[in-house]
């Protein structure tokens, strides 16, 4: 049953509901869903409040309303390689649905490499809840069965993934069509700020998606932070680190030494980077995560390296990690006084960690990946006096120049390179999250 | 007239003989070409790919819509493929300009104006000496971009000194072509003076003519 209320009483109503039924059902005299939201989450100064105060609007009923209250949000996820894709998708389920009480259900491709990263994952399953996470496994064969009312108000293809037919006509069937976004990869080249949110409309179709890019300026999407991170970060005390590493089976390092995390992909750098550290006068500990660092070490070592049985080399300590959760692996990054890392995720939660990082970039074809590095360094060390030592030193680990020397280099500056960091962030946190941008960038859309 | 292919494939004719469809790849966009933009034809004034992650990447391009003059700025995966519209075309000669038409003539000594905003990223080429025969494009009969063709000759009006010794072409520089002003590298043998082949589609530097 449903009853008409006039619209000047709608702010009186708790009633998100009541609008989204609107949007979903009849979108009354182009009244926007979202404009009303924010009255409501006060999150935003009010929008124009389109319905006449005596217009008369439908209410809905209690049950019904509650089952449409929040904005629901499909994000399609397909694994090429690694855990980047699945581990970027993730936290943004997961912001989206705690900070921002969106309805996530979020399509994976490979349920195994998400069940790696997120041992409550069964990869078995079709359908699973996770937290607020409607997870559901993206079959090669996208049921053809699939109802036109389940497609989502905001949907999202991360990283240029392509989505279903199936689905692609279910979104052109609705009456207001989905807000589509193609989620792209994390650049700091300049052409991003000319390409994030131009629209894309699809060939013979009434749909027509955003590129949606990443990065590292207020011109572009910015990039994922958790509304508390930096609080959870700042409150992890050194007695919290040690207990993390004694849980990681890594006993007390040398407090006069270097801990370093190693996150990459293999690399040639790496054996001749831990001859050096071998060599070198300062006790080096290396928290090596499985995988190709694993691998690598083990067969630097000619022995197998395994958690909870470090190997020795000189001033070499290496410890192998276990499988970490995306928290975990914050914690990691905190503890250490240096860390390795790759693609696009870790390098993401090393510059929140504000601690001195090194990038091992995801390699491309004719050496794109050289200029993309090129235009990261460029921002990221603009101002920062001893750059030259830092780009040579994140150059060889990405196959340009010798390693050895740079390492040199790079060690004296480290001291400095840690107070740049924290400048860096404190700049990068002005480009606001990625989830809040989103979402902002959907409400302008609805 | 005549109806020329360009990149992509025809998907059907229409019978009154003024112009067909045909699939464009986004990475094939070139200034001048006219794809199918929610049902209404644009021209594209200017198309730029850029390498994203892994090894995509993505094709903006700036239209111009042929119904409204409404010019946009869209976005492609480059790979995507567009609905493209192969159009009449007729060759011409460049004749002049006239603000704000760039003006060219065909063999019977018609002109036909072209809007410079929907050629602007060719006007580098253009100069007002220019013997190369182009082809003129229309759209219902109105006439609405220019091709070039694929390679033309300019001549360079600045360029640094080559350093002493190298000689190899391995190494380049910027030079700055005649009329035009543009910029764009060239091998480190190429002086002042001297004629460059230059390839329209890419902008590259070809080679020094003799």
């Amino acid at each position: 049953m449903m009853s008409l209320v006039p619209a000047g009483t709608i702010s009186n109503l708790a009633c998100v509901e009541e609008i989204w039924f609107f949007q979903n059902l009849f979108c009354y005299e182009g009244i926007k869903a979202h404009q009303i939201m924010d009255r409501n989450d006060g999150r935003e100064s009010p929008p124009p409040f389109l319905l006449s105060r005596r217009s008369l609007v439908t209410e809905m009923p209690a049950a019904k309303a509650e089952s449409m209250a929040r904005p629901r949000w499909d994000i399609f996820c397909a694994v090429v390689d690694n855990f980047g894709d699945i581990g970027v998708c993730w936290r943004l389920a997961q912001q989206l649905a705690a900070e921002q009480n969106r309805e996530v259900r979020l399509w994976v491709d490979h349920l195994e490499s998400f069940s790696q990263l997120c041992p409550n994952i069964s990869p078995e399953a079709d359908q699973q809840q996770c937290g607020p996470i409607d997870v559901r496994h993206w079959p090669r064969h996208f049921p053809d069965a699939f109802p036109d009312a389940e497609v989502a108000d905001v949907v999202i293809e991360a990283f240029g993934c392509e989505l279903p037919a199936r689905y692609l006509a279910s979104m052109a069937q609705r009456e207001v069509t989905p807000v589509w976004i193609n989620l792209e990869y994390l650049s700091a080249e300049r052409w991003v700020e000319d390409c994030h949110l131009l629209m894309s409309p699809a060939p013979r179709s009434r749909l027509s998606r955003h590129f949606f890019f990443p990065g590292f300026t207020t011109k572009t999407g910015g990039v994922l932070q958790e509304r508390d991170l930096n609080r959870s970060r700042q409150a992890f005390t050194p007695a919290e680190a040690t207990q993390f590493l004694t849980r990681m089976g890594i006993s007390t390092p040398n407090p006069d030494g270097l801990l370093i995390s190693l996150f990459c992909y293999e690399n040639p750098a790496l054996p001749p980077l831990l001859e050096c550290w071998a060599d070198g006068t300062v006790p080096v500990t290396v928290l090596v995560t499985p995988g190709f660092p694993s691998t690598q070490v083990s067969n630097w070592f000619q022995q197998e390296l395994m958690p909870g049985q470090p190997l020795q080399h000189g001033k070499l300590t290496v410890c192998g990690l276990p499988f970490l959760s995306q928290p975990d692996y914050d914690r990691l990054l905190w503890s250490c006084d240096l860390n390795f890392v790759r693609g696009e995720d870790s390098f993401v939660r090393a510059q929140w960690a504000r601690k001195p990082f090194v990038w091992q970039i995801y390699p491309q074809s004719e050496n794109t990946h050289l200029f993309k590095l090129d235009a990261f360094l460029g921002q990221f060390l603009r101002d920062f006096p001893q750059s030259a030592a830092v780009e040579r030193f994140w150059q060889a680990w990405n196959g340009v120049g010798e390693i050895s020397l740079a390492w040199q280099d790079f060690r004296e500056i480290r001291n400095s390179l840690q107070e740049h960091t924290e400048v860096w962030a404190c700049q990068l946190d002005r480009t606001g999250n990625l989830a809040d941008n989103l979402v902002r960038f959907v409400r302008g859309k609805s | 007239m005549t109806t020329v292919g360009g990149c992509g494939f025809s998907i059907f004719d229409r019978q009154d003989g003024k112009c067909v469809m045909s699939v464009k790849i986004a990475s094939n966009l070139q200034s001048g070409n006219v794809i199918m933009i929610e049902n209404e034809p644009v021209v594209v004034i200017k198309a730029q790919i850029n390498k994203s992650g892994r090894n995509q990447a993505v094709v903006k391009v700036r239209t111009k819509n042929l119904l409204t003059n409404r010019v946009s700025e869209l976005i492609f995966k480059s790979d995507e493929k567009l609905e493209g519209v192969m159009m009449e075309k007729k060759e011409c000669t460049y004749s002049y300009f006239s603000t704000p038409n760039h003006v060219f003539v065909d063999s019977d000594f018609n002109e036909y104006e072209i809007d410079a905003e929907s050629i602007a990223d060719l006007e580098k080429y253009i100069t007002p000496d220019m013997k190369e025969v182009c082809e003129v494009t229309f759209y219902e009969g109105r006439s609405i971009s220019v091709v070039l063709p694929k390679t033309i000759i300019r001549e360079v009006e600045y360029t640094e000194p080559v350093a002493r010794g190298d000689t190899s072409g391995k190494i380049t520089k910027t030079a700055v072509l005649k009329d035009s002003k543009h910029e764009l590298q060239v091998s480190a043998f190429v002086e002042i003076g001297d004629k460059i082949e230059i390839d329209t589609e890419t902008g590259e530097f070809k080679r020094r003519c003799t």
